[in-house]
């Protein structure tokens, strides 16, 4: 019967492909990346699949052995879609399977894109301010809270992506992307986090004029007078400053020294403190 | 030299960083978790926060973001927090000696990966055998690599140079220690202006001041910063669906439509 030879992706292959995508940045080389996690995480399906002939599941392993890079939050997701095609392909006979490395390719580039200001950019920022906040007064709730707010919905991604990828297989993805909700979602990562990354200017990058103006009963620091024109005024100075240097692709290193010297000249001097 | 126990501790604990990798990226290696580590280890947790936090901040902007590999936060952070804590120093002598470390380590890491794509050819080799076993094996075998280079710099950075450190930082005056803790505050402000970099465009800068703004004049704490971004994000986008793009309309309403199943 034809019915008992189809192939089918069960729940157990999916999260599978979920646990086996945890050590996606582990054996990451500056050629293909992450290819080696990539492989590993599709070896058993692949072994589902093409199991009872030896040169199908080899090339099968080689497919996945190409250059792979993105977010590892996102990668379940992909993994997902491609086990979608894989169980295609694998019960059929006229496949085209150059569209599952393009597929691959295709989805990396503009989902690492969204994944990185998400997870870097946004939830990263939100949970370090939070956390470092508690954990600058030696708070040991801090370090925990940041573990928590970075990791609940980085688990909850990779375990939906993987569902949903597979789900969705390649006709919808398409169609997300030619509607424009990819770009929607980066943009509101992009204004969340450039929101917080502004309230953190003024919350933690602290700078403190000790300089008196003027003498005796009317002597102000001058920090009294910046305070008066704009709270924070001066922090948001610095971001500029160390914004234009980044811009001009002064070194980080650079950035640091000359800040260094810059504050220990200015403390030294009575005018910082 | 210094006592081998709280050393071999130390390399332990930069050992252990980057198998962080192996179990799902979950940050486990970054400073702020990292500094209470070695706090604990060296008997002082709160001081192992206090530091893991403020390294946190200055690294916030050291990210792996596509190919670009950033200063070896990890080894920094590790060596930073412990020298710190055993020389009894505060947090400006943890960046003075974090970010050098963290660069140098970088520059040794970047010398040791020159073999991993010969190793990654292992695992070709086992691909075209159909032997999945062997792909996970060049994968743990690169990946323990970066974990061994990393516990043994942390090592022996620790044993051999506590007392070099020591005897340098007693050189110098106070007042430089006391810049150097004003500069460390000022130092967040480059991870911020790299993040900047990677997401600032013209169409958004309104909303970087709309933050900087609500926490300067009106002091709300950066949860409340960001619950106010999400409600303005909610109505922006409800916005753009039945206004400016209604030549779209009918494709995007369906892809939001079907988007709640995720």
């Amino acid at each position: 019967m034809m019915t008992s030879n189809e192939k089918k992706v069960t729940k157990k292959d999916l999260m599978r492909i979920f646990w086996r995508s945890l050590p996606m940045e582990f054996g990451w080389n500056y050629e293909r990346q992450m290819h080696l996690a990539f492989a590993h995480m599709m070896s058993p399906l692949m072994k589902k699949l093409y199991g009872e002939d030896d040169a199908q599941y080899a090339n099968s392993l080689e497919r996945h052995m190409e250059f792979f890079n993105c977010t590892p939050q996102i990668v379940p997701f992909i993994g997902g879609v491609v086990a979608s095609m894989e169980e295609t392909n694998a019960n059929s006979d006229d496949f085209d399977l150059s569209s599952i490395s393009s597929i691959k390719t295709a989805l990396m580039g503009p989902l690492s894109g969204i994944g990185d200001s998400i997870f870097m950019g946004t939830i990263r920022v939100i949970a370090t301010g939070l956390a470092v906040s508690l954990a600058e007064k030696g708070n040991i709730l801090g370090p925990i809270l940041f573990l928590l707010l970075y990791n609940i919905p980085a688990y909850l991604l990779r375990y939906y992506g993987v569902m949903s990828g597979y789900k969705l297989g390649v006709g919808y993805l398409t169609k997300i992307q030619e509607s424009g909700l990819m770009e929607t979602f980066k943009k509101a990562a992009s204004i969340l986090g450039v929101m917080v990354i502004g309230a953190m200017t003024n919350e933690m990058v602290a700078i403190n004029f000790t300089l008196k103006l003027g003498s005796g009963d009317e002597a102000q620091t001058l920090q009294n007078i910046l305070d008066g024109m704009m709270p924070g005024l001066m922090s948001l100075v610095v971001l500029y400053i160390f914004y234009k240097l980044n811009k001009r692709k002064v070194n980080v290193l650079w950035q640091i020294l000359g800040a260094a010297i810059i504050g220990v000249l200015l403390t030294w001097y009575g005018i910082l403190g | 030299m210094g006592d081998i126990v709280p050393a071999l501790l130390i390399g332990l604990i930069g050992f252990l960083g980057p198998m962080d990798f192996a179990i799902g990226s979950n940050l486990l290696n970054r400073p702020i978790i990292m500094g209470p580590l070695v706090g604990l280890v060296l008997g002082d947790l709160t001081q192992g926060i206090i530091i893991g936090a403020s390294l946190e901040l200055i690294f916030m902007g050291a990210i792996s973001v596509g190919a670009y590999l950033p200063p070896d936060v990890i080894v920094g952070g590790v060596l930073g927090t412990a020298f710190a804590i055993s020389l009894g120093q505060g947090v400006g002598a943890a960046i003075t000696i974090a970010m050098p470390i963290a660069m140098l380590s970088l520059a040794i890491g970047n010398l040791l990966s020159i073999i991993f794509p010969m190793i990654a050819h292992s695992g070709d080799r086992a691909a075209s055998e159909g032997n999945a076993r062997g792909i996970t094996k060049s994968m743990w075998t690169i990946g323990l690599l970066e974990c061994t280079r990393r516990g043994v710099l942390c090592f022996l950075g620790f044993y051999l140079g506590s007392s070099q450190i020591e005897h340098v930082l007693s050189m110098i005056p106070d007042k430089i220690i006391n810049g150097l803790e004003v500069s460390a505050n000022l130092l967040p402000a480059i991870g911020f202006a790299i993040l900047l970099q990677m997401i600032l465009n013209k169409s958004i800068i309104p909303y970087f001041f709309l933050g900087f703004l609500l926490s300067s004049y009106l002091h709300v704490p950066v949860l409340g910063v960001a619950m106010f971004g999400l409600v303005l994000i909610f109505i922006t986008m409800k916005f753009n669906n039945t206004g400016s793009h209604s030549m779209t309309n009918t494709i995007t309403g369906q892809g939001v439509e079907d988007d709640d199943d995720f």
